[in-house]
């Protein structure tokens, strides 16, 4: 079986750094950016299974690189992570299509789990769609 | 500063309007009240900054951003509440919150931040927040010799800040800005730009009080008797945000004769703009950063042998083995590869064993006491093995030691002198980039075939790995028997439990907190730990071996070298990343209490140290505008204080700061004891007026004594301590703080609860009594006996106790002042009773037993522990 992606955006190094080899010890194939634009261009190239996203960013934000990668991929699951964690940002994020939203700081443990959770949900959904497929 | 004096005099200003004494006694309780929140409101960030430092949580620069300014918001308004409570008599307190913002602000910027005057230190003497003012060389060294037992050459670090005003004295700074402009401007060559830094620094004059300081440590550090003293100099570069190492790009030298030590320091500093330093820099984009040089003078070894070890391969990670090089005389010859030298490959497995050996011809050797460019090897030297088997493995096996404490690779430069002791001259984290093929995929068939002992129980302190045999620690007596590198496994997580934690591999408690003392000290020292696990102490076997993965929280049956090794080299271990480091650096300056006696001489504004030191300042302080009306009874009543009707000796007063009385309590004099609302003072009293409290058989009081209790009555008032006129109790439905003087002591508790148990703690303090200090001491120390069997963190001082207990649960508060109010009455005869050190263990044993045991066990019960 394929290795689950998971693309991870922040513009702090930190969160790439830090949850990278951790995802990659639960054997999925990381792929980290800081920039916006950057990550915005690979998901053009090649949807992820999940993608990760910070919210407030230079440039492009984290809400509207939602949009564009449920656009571009709607089967990919999306998890954001911000340190602004309002109701209304809650709100909005799970209008735009988010699978789950995690406020920083947070345990490791939590993103691990939320991961997990959505690598289901998007094999689910292959499934569902390959069999689709098949009845046609 | 404009703005900040502006600032003050607004507030002046602000303040002196009002008229002295003015103030309605209600709004003093509306401002002690906040000033109660507001601390508890800061302690939830500082427990919350402190947690962040477990590692397993994923926190950004905005986080400690945040924390700060809302830490920062609580105490400058709580500055302002204490100096309207006080009639102004405070306003220096708002000086030492803004330079202490000031100090976390540049800190937050990334900036280089040395508040230490001293210049410098001896190895021994650099604590574990000081890497910013020794650089990171010196600072590693200072670790092993804290922390581990391999044996560190005598040595002492010149520090950044007196590269600092070497700088200043010599009026460089704008001058080497100017030139590094120009360099960077690519109007001079690094050639003529190095060239004139580097003069520059070596045409200075030393700081007078440096060129003795330097002169007499070298004196300081000799052990040998040579007519000569040599010694090495080393660079301990640093630059802001202190995340490069600038390995090698710096000079070090060796055999340096006491006479060269002050020129040879010039030439370290001198050595930051070296060529290769400068072209770096422009490389890497550096120049905006400020670096600075820290640098390192340590007694020569009488070297035999001397090498490198790097404890992993860096061209092949994943190898069980290290990578051991070797000369004879010094190892300057192997650091600047100007000799061959052995080359062994030796097992990371014991008996470390040498697999593999490159023996070359070595010509040249620098010996050591040995000035100039080096020496001839001896013919019948130079073919010969450098090292023999054991000693390879004896290199290996302390490095390793070493690399279990910096959780990273490491390249090791060590000596064996001529008697074949083993000396760590430099231990330098390694960074080796994971490799492609890393083995995280292979990780999970890999544990498979170990036995889950425990998973998912109790939370992580500490971030990591560690295996070793379980050893069970019962009580305090068992910990000097722990052995390195064991798996500490206790039933609770006692204060005491710390003094052992930085030398074993691992800590697993079935009952504790992250936010506990022991928890901390976990932290401090890098231990992998669990907590709250439950079943620890009966699922895991003492002599066991065991892999504690407090990364995902499992504990395996036996030792896993492949998940031991894996994490090694994990790169970016999260003690490393710049965020980690900022956030210690922080607490440093937020967490701890310098000032813990309230009535000791140093209590005053300019010695608060953190922002937990003013937080308690203006606690203690505001307490006391309130106790002051203390000493006047009467005006006490009439400002609606009560006294409480009780059988019992004591003549106590109450204040209620809200919800401390219950609703029906009238206008009159006195209150009952079943109108206490307030949970701490209910506690307190329902210990203090149990019965056994006051059956304490009846003890005849010597003349003697009774002499020694006058005059330690006079003593007490001479040195002018705060003994209100009545016993008062300051209460509200959540706080108490209760100032009692029974019989000859003098005891003072403050407690409070708050929203979470973060913020529940106690403070206690307990000071005279009848008798020679002898006997006081004696009782002092059965006081502490009891008060750290029951999880209070003691500090003992003569005959002065002061003990603290924090993040306390509601079951643990009302036990815990329960039995504080049992120890006021139990302790009100006993330093007369106390005649020998013997009768320590005996009345405590009694006092265990006898009130202790039944409600303790009770009250283990209710706490579900």
């Amino acid at each position: 079986m394929n290795k689950t992606t998971v693309c991870i955006l922040d513009d702090e190094v930190i969160v790439g750094d830090r949850l990278k080899p951790e995802l990659e010890d639960e054997g999925y194939e990381v792929e980290t950016f800081t920039d916006s634009s950057k990550a915005l261009e690979r998901v053009y190239q090649k949807c992820f299974d999940v993608v990760v996203t910070d919210l407030k960013m230079e440039g492009l934000d984290g809400m509207a690189f939602l949009e564009k990668v449920k656009e571009h991929c709607p089967q990919s699951e999306v998890i954001v992570i911000t340190g602004y964690a309002t109701m209304e940002v809650f709100r909005e994020s799970f209008v735009k299509g988010a699978y789950e939203f995690i406020a920083k700081p947070f345990r490791l443990s939590e993103i691990r789990d939320a991961v997990k959770k959505a690598k289901k949900k998007v094999r689910r959904t292959n499934l569902i769609g390959s069999l689709k497929g098949r009845t046609k | 500063m404009g703005g900040l004096d502006k600032f003050f005099e607004t507030i002046r200003k602000f303040v002196k309007g009002k008229k002295k004494d003015e103030i309605p006694f209600h709004d003093l309780f509306a401002r002690f009240q906040q000033i109660i929140q507001k601390n508890n409101a800061a302690m939830e960030i500082i427990a919350d900054m402190g947690s962040k430092t477990s590692g397993d949580f994923l926190f950004d620069n905005k986080y400690l951003v945040d924390s700060i300014n809302q830490l920062e918001e609580h105490i400058r308004q709580n500055a302002y509440n204490l100096n309207v409570m006080a009639n102004n008599r405070y306003l220096e307190i708002f000086e030492v919150v803004e330079e202490l913002s000031k100090d976390l602000a540049t800190n937050l910027s990334g900036k280089i931040v040395s508040r230490e005057r001293k210049m410098i230190f001896f190895m021994d003497e650099i604590e574990d927040h000081m890497q910013d003012l020794v650089g990171p060389k010196a600072f590693n060294l200072s670790r092993v010799i804290k922390y581990t037992e391999a044996n560190v050459p005598k040595g002492f670090v010149v520090t950044i800040g007196a590269f600092r005003n070497y700088m200043a004295y010599n009026n460089l700074f704008e001058r080497i800005a100017e030139l590094i402009e120009d360099f960077q401007e690519e109007n001079i060559t690094v050639e003529s730009a190095s060239d004139a830094l580097r003069l520059m620094i070596l045409g200075g004059d030393h700081l007078p009080e440096i060129r003795r300081g330097i002169l007499a440590a070298c004196k300081q550090i000799i052990t040998s008797d040579r007519e000569v003293y040599y010694y090495s100099i080393r660079s301990s570069a640093m630059a802001e945000g202190g995340d490069l190492s600038f390995a090698g790009l710096h000079d070090s030298f060796l055999n340096v004769p006491y006479g060269e030590v002050l020129s040879n320091y010039k030439k370290v500093m001198a050595s930051l703009y070296n060529r290769a330093s400068l072209e770096y820099r422009r490389k890497h984009k550096l120049f905006p950063m400020e670096m600075a040089m820290a640098v390192l003078c340590q007694e020569i070894v009488n070297s035999r042998v001397s090498g490198v070890l790097y404890t992993v391969d860096p061209s092949a990670p994943d190898q069980p083995e290290c990578l051991l090089t070797a000369v004879w005389g010094l190892g300057n010859v192997v650091v600047e590869s100007r000799s061959m030298a052995d080359t062994y490959r030796v097992s990371r497995y014991p008996p470390h064993s040498i697999l593999k050996e490159n023996i070359p011809l070595k010509g040249w050797m620098t010996a050591p006491f040995e000035m100039g460019d080096g020496s001839e090897v001896s013919p019948e030297r130079r073919a010969k093995p450098c090292l023999a088997a054991h000693e390879a493995a004896e290199i290996v096996k302390v490095s390793l030691m070493l690399e279990r404490y910096f959780k990273q690779p490491l390249d090791v430069e060590w000596s064996l002198d001529q008697e074949g002791k083993l000396w760590i001259l430099q231990a330098r984290p390694m960074h080796i980039t994971r490799p492609k093929h890393h083995l995280s995929s292979k990780l999970p068939e890999v544990l498979k075939d170990y036995r889950v002992l425990l998973a998912n129980q109790g939370e992580i302190a500490y971030r990591g790995i560690g295996a070793g045999p379980v050893w069970k620690v019962e009580d305090k007596a068992d910990l000097s028997l722990v052995p390195n590198g064991a798996v500490l496994v206790s039933r609770f997580g006692p204060p005491w439990l710390a003094e052992a934690i930085p030398r074993v591999s691992a800590v697993v408690t079935d009952i504790g907190s992250t936010t506990a003392h022991m928890a901390t000290v976990a932290r401090e020292s890098m231990i992998p730990t669990l907590v709250g696990t439950g079943t620890a102490t009966e699922v895991l076997t003492a002599g066991q071996e065991v892999t504690v993965d407090a990364i995902r929280n499992v504990i395996y049956e036996g030792r896993i070298p492949e998940l031991l090794h894996h994490h090694l080299l994990t790169k970016g271990t999260f003690e490393n990343t710049y965020e980690f480091r900022l956030l210690r650096r922080l607490l440093q300056r937020i967490a701890p209490l310098t000032l813990t006696d309230p009535e000791a001489p140093n209590f005053t504004v300019n010695n608060c140290r953190t922002i937990h030191d003013i937080m308690r300042f203006i606690h203690e302080k505001a307490i006391g505008v309130l106790t002051q009306y203390g000493k006047k009874p009467r005006s006490l009543i009439r400002l609606g204080g009560k006294r409480l009707k009780s059988d019992l000796p004591i003549d106590l007063m109450m204040i209620d700061i809200g919800g401390g009385f219950t609703k029906n309590v009238g206008k009159g004099e006195y209150i009952e004891p079943h109108q206490i609302a307030s949970f701490p003072m209910k506690a307190l009293w329902e210990g203090l007026s149990s019965p056994e409290t006051w059956s304490t058989d009846p003890v005849n009081v010597d003349f003697k004594d009774m002499m020694s209790s006058l005059s330690r009555t006079q003593a007490a008032e001479v040195l002018g301590q705060v003994v209100p006129g009545v016993n008062l109790a300051v209460i509200g439905a959540d706080y108490v703080n209760l100032n009692l003087r029974l019989g000859y002591h003098i005891s003072a508790v403050d407690a409070g609860l708050g929203a979470t148990i973060e913020n529940n703690y106690i403070f206690f303090r307990f000071i005279g009594g009848v008798s020679d200090i002898t006997q006081r001491s004696r009782r002092a120390s059965l006081l502490m006996s009891i008060l750290e069997q029951n999880g209070f963190k003691v500090k003992l001082t003569g005959d002065l106790v002061i003990a603290r207990a924090i993040q306390l649960t509601e079951a643990q508060m009302n036990h815990h002042l329960c039995l504080i109010g049992k120890l006021l009455g139990f302790t009100r005869q006993l330093d007369v009773l106390l005649k020998s050190d013997g009768d320590i263990d005996i009345y405590f044993e009694k006092f265990m037993n006898s009130i202790m045991l039944n409600t303790t066990n009770q009250q283990i019960k209710e706490d579900g522990i």
